[in-house]
């Protein structure tokens, strides 16, 4: 942005140029100039460059990936794409780096007599065909499982779905999005009846503020983070970060408001109270599109095995809401919040204040949650009894961790009680996938199974026999290894692992499948804002690495499906998205044809008459609106949202004399998830080379720790040595130590507790009572 | 020698147009926006006369909607 | 005699128990005196994030600012001032307050800096406002002579254009950033040596992308996994 003041000349042109980018942007915020952005890029000898979404987190940033020699050697921020215009993260600029990795699998590996013996991929896929085969005909089809992920491109959810429950005819299947997802998915469901954010990022360009609930953006979803920063500096928006730890986001926010774990529940109905009591409520809106309900209270927290918990809804009225309220006034809820009465008052009227627009953003600090339902339904209930809701700059927004946690796992439903339209307990659903499919209804089950979880829980117990897992590690993921791992060692399940590279889970793997990473083959991802992403082959493999969904189409042939996976090696993943697309025709959910994907760095679903339907439920954007109002909410029967009386509960293990510390675990900006790519990247590995345990300056001095001293944390189901961190990367609430998961040679899972949401049944991994000492 | 910023309307479905036509003028600099219907238009000239016939052949321009000025600079010591 | 036996070999029982008393209270004493060394594995530090968004108000205006082409300063003369890269700038300039702190007079200028007529150069940054005795660290060069010539190490500083691990990625971080977390105060603004100012300081959160290595400070060795027996 520089030039020197002799070449003036340029320099004024420059400023022209800016000065009439800066006209059009406030009039079409979010507008992209690629040109002024590739003009930045040195050009780099002769590569070819070639599109594609990036493969960590939700966010989905376009990338470009230069190629030479039949090499990835380059990586940029794609200038075309609306998400990132042409800005990435660390990780994302170095992602390529992973695949040339000394131990990558390169080709199958069986396990004989204890020792893992290379084996030609197609006898490797007959083992795990024979093997699937004779567990159904010796145990049932319920004894196999599938165990797949929001990195599975949307080719490979679909194929899981079909292979699983309309092949074999089990719902078996569930992802690791469960892990992370779940409770945003439930909560879109029981407040809107569909699933997915209304609005997406443009939001950003019209805010007045962000409200980040748990959520420390400025690592997690970084290029998002730099367009709310981008908006701070030019616009004055402001930046609220609500958590219970001082993070990087902290720092760069106008104000941080911190508070005691699980209170949050507490905190929204407290926010409501006050728009209330202020009579801030946009009354026309709550008449005309909003219904009232309550749930059961006293849930549980799915501690034991084969928990199950149906919610029953019921019907209330204002006044009941209003009554129920009184319990929650900013007074009451300081008492045990630790957020003040002043703090409290100060978010209710931004988002009260008819005059100001606010987003909020969250991600798994709400969703990993024993309340993760209810505290997405509370905040929904915020921007309902506002109205700022499906307008530009107004409305709530949950964030994904995975790059296709949206496009496959909710989209195409690798969940076990979903279909890709629709959920097997429905019988018209049902039906119509058994129509798609060329299956009879009658195979696919109309109960769901297991959910993550309870899936593993089932291995340990013996129940299922044979498990195949894909782009995921859940020996690192999943709460409570402690108990997992030994389970999955059993001889009584047969597992199965594909993957890029060696890890914890493979371990344990009677038969690891060697597979193509992202840009070795062709895929389709989708964001946190409904935006599908293609992406072409860019390079060749390694040795017999093979695209996950064709492991899958050669299995289900060697199994006998052959006529129902009809599909061709090489374009397996145009056929297989033609298909799919099928499902989801229509206003409300059209998916855009590939033809249109191929060209555009991304596509928002609806996808309507040839375009992007940005915000839903608002008559203004959304054709599928159909009530002749502003606003539809068409996901329910009568159009309405649902605004959710939900109380505080505690959480299922709080921090006592035995164990006096909450531990939460997350992610720093270096390494995503488990780590089994970003920590086979030099430069993040060098960056952060291990897990290390935070405490607060206070706790440390009272327990005599300095930095980097090896900490024993326990809780009651495992223990874990860390180096300690006094206020570095973050600094916890007193009270309270945190743990990033990353790594697999400090396994803090161990010690995580496998208590979850009984409507989503997602774990919550940011609380559970540990003690530490010095090692 | 002013130089000037302009934002430019094309008229629907016809910014292929736009870019081509106004690309032909060596005078002029043209950024077109990725994913809106609108591009920014730089122009250098040597002179107001210069740039006043310039002006004059931009709005003959068909597929051009409208012509909206951001920014002017013109100072004789800009001369090199 | 048996009497006078008797009292002797009484205190010789009393001498050797004395003995043997005492030189067992002074070894435990010698072991409560004895504090063991704590073999404590080393860890890496990570930086910290204090400072990370400081001065990124004045984002906009550095990126908006023309350059004065005849006042930049050049790594060169960056390194020129401090004994090795990493250590505190010396003082190239008179003084003005030889009592002062430091605080209240040095940040006159390098807590904003701006153009100083007198130098004819622009004021440097300091990326740590807060330490204010400025003089601790910072020394005046008040000679060109040696006390007695010395051999000392000559440290390699890190290059410009060197650190990037891709064609065209973000350079990683090539120095320590201790004390020096705030990356606009050296970066961007007209004091910023011209080699390693950033084309972009409107983008502030600048650990996003650029990350520190490990070349300056100790090598860390590449991820191995220490937990698992190897499938291969």
């Amino acid at each position: 942005m520089y030039n020197s003041l002799s070449n003036r000349r340029s320099f004024i042109k420059k400023m022209a140029r800016l000065s009439a980018m800066a006209a059009a942007a406030s009039m079409f915020p979010g507008i992209i100039f690629a040109s002024e952005q590739e003009a930045g890029i040195p050009d780099g000898a002769n590569l070819d460059w070639k599109k594609g979404p990036c493969r960590f987190c939700g966010v989905g940033c376009g990338i470009l990936v230069g190629t030479e020699n039949g090499k990835a050697v380059a990586v940029k921020g794609d200038p075309n794409s609306a998400v990132n215009k042409g800005l990435l993260c660390v990780k994302g600029y170095h992602q390529t780096m992973c695949i040339q990795s000394k131990d990558r699998l390169t080709h199958a590996l069986v396990k004989k007599k204890g020792t893992y013996v290379k084996t030609p991929i197609d006898e490797a896929l007959d083992i795990v065909a024979n093997k699937m085969k004779e567990t159904i005909a010796a145990h049932g089809k319920d004894s196999v499982a599938m165990y797949t992920s929001g990195q599975s491109t949307i080719p490979e959810g679909y194929v899981a779905s079909k292979l699983m429950k309309g092949a074999i005819g089990t719902n078996n299947l569930d992802c690791n999005a469960r892990l992370c997802m779940a409770s945003a998915v439930t909560g879109f469901l029981t407040s809107f009846g569909a699933d997915e954010p209304m609005g997406c990022y443009e939001d950003i360009e019209y805010a007045d503020y962000f409200v980040t609930w748990g959520n420390n953006m400025a690592e997690m979803h970084p290029v998002l983070f730099s367009r709310m920063l981008e908006q701070k500096a030019r616009r004055g928006a402001k930046i609220i970060d609500f958590a219970t730890r001082t993070t990087r986001s902290s720092t760069a926010s106008d104000k941080s408001i911190l508070f005691e774990p699980q209170t949050d529940l507490a905190v929204a109905n407290a926010i409501c109270y006050e728009i209330i009591n202020n009579g801030w409520v946009n009354k026309s809106f709550v008449e005309k599109h909003c219904n009232f309900n309550k749930g059961l209270t006293n849930i549980g927290y799915g501690l034991e095995d084969n928990f199950e918990f149906t919610d029953k809804p019921e019907k209330i009225d204002f006044a009941a809401f209003k009554e129920f309220l009184k319990d929650y006034t900013p007074e009451k809820v300081a008492k045990y919040s630790k957020v003040s009465a002043k703090d409290i008052k100060y978010l209710a009227f931004i988002y009260g204040n008819p005059n100001t627009k606010v987003v909020s953003y969250w991600c798994m600090g709400m969703n990993q949650h024993t309340r993760g339902t209810w505290i997405n339904n509370l905040v929904y209930n915020i921007h309902l009894l506002t109205g700022k809701i499906s307008q530009p700059g107004n409305g709530p927004f949950s964030l994904t961790g995975q790059p296709s946690a949206c496009g496959t796992a909710r989209e195409v439903g690798t969940f076990t009680h979903k279909l890709p339209k629709g959920v097997v307990m429905n019988a018209e659903n049902r039906e119509f996938a058994a129509k798609i499919w060329k299956v009879p209804v009658e195979r696919i089950p109309s109960k769901p199974t297991y959910h993550a979880t309870e899936m593993f829980r089932a291995v340990d117990r013996g129940d299922i026999k044979f498990i195949w897992t894909q782009a995921t590690n859940p020996l690192v993921s999943l709460p409570k290894t402690s108990r997992y791992r030994p389970g999955m060692q059993k001889d009584s399940c047969f597992v199965v692992v594909s993957d890029v590279f060696p890890t914890p889970t493979s371990d344990v793997a009677d038969v690891i499948l060697p597979a193509s990473w992202h840009i070795e083959k062709s895929g389709l991802y989708g964001n946190s804002e409904r935006r599908t992403q293609h992406w072409d082959k860019m390079v060749e493999g390694p040795g017999e690495t093979t695209p996950d969904a064709w492991m899958f189409i050669e299995v289900a042939k060697r199994m006998g499906y052959g006529d129902l996976f009809p599909y061709s090696k090489e374009n397996h993943v145009e056929e297989i998205y033609n298909e799919y697309r099928q499902f989801h025709e229509g206003a409300k959910h059209g998916m855009a044809p590939l033809e249109v994907l191929k060209k555009e760095s991304g596509v928002i679903w609806p996808y309507v008459n040839g375009k992007s339907t940005q915000w839903r439920f608002n008559a203004k954007y959304d054709p599928a609106c159909s009530n002749g109002e502003d606003f539809h909410f068409y996901g329910k029967p009568d159009g309405r949202a649902v605004i959710w009386q939900r109380p505080y509960e505690p959480a299922p293990e709080v921090p006592d004399s035995d164990y006096p510390f909450w531990l939460n675990t997350g992610r720093v900006i270096e390494h995503w998830h488990t780590g089994s790519m970003t920590r086979r990247i030099p430069v993040l590995h060098k960056a952060m080379p291990h897990a290390y345990i935070e405490f607060h300056p206070e706790d440390a001095k009272a327990l005599g720790v300095r930095n980097g001293e090896n900490i024993k944390v326990t809780s009651r189901r495992g223990s874990c040595v860390l180096p300690a961190s006094i206020n570095e990367r973050g600094l916890p609430t007193k009270g309270q130590v945190f743990v990033p998961f990353f790594d697999e040679n400090m396994m803090i899972n161990d010690v995580t507790l496998d208590a979850f949401c009984p409507i989503s049944k997602e774990p919550d991994y940011k609380k559970c009572a540990v003690k530490v000492e010095k090692a | 020698m002013p130089i000037k910023s302009y934002l430019a309307h094309p008229h629907e479905n016809k910014k292929e147009e736009l870019i081509t036509a106004l690309s032909a003028f060596k005078e002029c600099e043209v950024m077109p926006a990725t994913n809106e219907d609108i591009l920014v238009l730089v122009t250098d000239t040597l002179d107001d006369a210069s740039d006043e016939i310039l002006k004059e052949k931009i709005e003959n321009i068909e597929s051009l909607k409208l012509l909206a000025m951001v920014s002017g600079f013109n100072s004789p010591q800009n001369q090199q | 005699m048996k009497k006078r036996l008797g009292i002797i070999s009484l205190f010789i029982v009393l001498f050797i128990t004395f003995i043997v008393i005492w030189s067992f209270s002074y070894q435990t004493g010698l072991e409560e005196g004895y504090v063991p060394i704590e073999n404590t594995a080393i860890h890496t530090n990570i930086p910290s994030e204090s400072g990370v968004f400081k001065r990124s108000e004045f984002a906009l205006e550095y990126a908006n600012m023309p350059v004065d082409a005849n006042h930049q300063r050049t790594l060169d003369t960056y390194y020129d001032n401090r004994a090795y890269h990493g250590a505190p700038p010396s003082i190239p300039h008179p003084v003005k307050n030889e009592r002062s702190l430091g605080g209240n007079t040095c940040l006159q200028c390098h807590q904003n800096g701006g153009f100083v007529k007198r130098f004819e150069a622009y004021a440097p940054v300091t990326p740590h406002p807060e330490m204010v005795n400025c003089r601790q660290c910072h020394v005046a060069q008040n000679s060109n002579s040696l006390f007695k010539s010395a051999n000392l190490a000559k440290v390699h500083a890190p290059k410009v254009g060197v650190n990037n691990a891709l064609l065209g990625t973000p350079p990683m971080i090539p120095h320590q950033i201790q004390m020096r977390e705030n990356c606009l105060s050296c970066h961007a603004g007209p004091a910023a040596p011209k080699e390693i100012r950033v084309t972009h300081p409107e983008r502030i959160n600048c650990r996003q992308c650029h990350v520190p290595t490990d070349r300056v400070v100790s090598e860390i060795t590449p991820f191995s996994r220490t937990n698992s027996k190897d499938n291969e």
